[in-house]
């Protein structure tokens, strides 16, 4: 990896995890676990539009771990190791069939698979299916919270701020 | 817009208008009314049940639940309506979701694996 690869990733990383500790002090909008922005999904979704698969690997799997070093929140780590993998496969995937130009609808993908994978691991962990009624909820927040997270990326991509380093 | 995209969209719109008819329906309050009948609830852990509880009936007690991992939650019941009055864990979504007072939403606390949830008659006895 050239350094000058490796500088990005690390400093888009560095941004995800400050946006994702800010964002852990924004008052819940409804009290249900799993719902809120996902303000940091704006790097990921940025980063699989720009960098390969390996590189966003990397990013978010730094991101997920230090956050939940950050945070000591270590229950927590399990949901969104799984929502943050699931989504990063999905829109992996989807990215060689939706354009740039459509990242947002990438992104909301992402979301929805995000809540698949939160709401799988929080059946298995809890062993029972009490938490299913909260998945349609779930996935109405996160197709809007995906909406604007990935018209966010889309902006950040369109001003080509590294143009001119290729 | 290319083909695989339009495909994408009509799935992304269909799974959200999904969600959010059946979002409505379950955010709907129940209309049970502990004053007048029995309403039955059960507090469940690790998937047991360990209470199971007529509201009609409970005076006005909190109950601490402890949970295995050492952490505890105060779970509230005052005028015929059950709620987490406080609790150790990290997130606290179990004590900001106030009472239980929807069919299909359970009270939930995530890391001490606790759910509070209404029950039908038959099973509480």
């Amino acid at each position: 990896m050239k350094t000058q690869r490796l500088t990005e990733l690390s400093l888009l990383t560095a941004a995800a995890l400050i946006v994702f500790i800010v964002e852990l002090r924004f008052p819940d909008i409804l009290p249900i676990p799993g719902i809120k922005l996902g303000l940091a999904n704006i790097f990921t979704v940025y980063g699989v539009y720009r960098f390969t698969g390996k590189e966003v690997f990397l990013m978010v799997a730094t991101r997920v771990i230090l956050g939940a070093i950050f945070c000591s929140n270590f229950s927590a780590l399990l949901y969104s190791t799984a929502g943050a993998m699931l989504c990063l496969a999905g829109m992996l995937l989807v990215k060689h069939i939706i354009p740039v130009k459509y990242l947002w609808l990438c992104s909301m993908i992402g979301a929805i698979l995000h809540n698949t994978g939160q709401i799988t691991v929080a059946i298995l962990v809890m062993r029972s299916l009490a938490v299913l009624p909260f998945y349609p909820i779930l996935i109405t927040s996160g197709c809007i919270a995906g909406l604007f997270t990935g018209i966010c990326a889309q902006l950040i991509l369109k001003r080509n701020f590294h143009k001119e380093q290729e | 817009m290319p083909k695989g995209t339009k495909i994408c969209l009509a799935v992304v719109i269909l799974i959200f208008a999904a969600s959010a008819v059946t979002s409505f329906i379950l955010l709907r309050p129940t209309k049970r009314d502990s004053s007048t009948e029995s309403v039955y609830v059960e507090i469940v852990q690790n998937n047991k049940v360990i209470y199971k509880l007529d509201l009609s009936k409970e005076a006005d007690r909190t109950i601490r639940i402890t949970s295995d991992g050492g952490g505890w939650n105060d779970v509230r019941i005052e005028n015929g309506q059950i709620s987490v009055a406080d609790a150790d864990c990290p997130d606290h979504t179990c004590v900001k979701a106030g009472v239980l007072k929807y069919d299909y939403l359970p009270v939930v606390c995530l890391p001490h694996k606790l759910v509070i949830r209404f029950c039908g008659e038959q099973e509480a006895k």
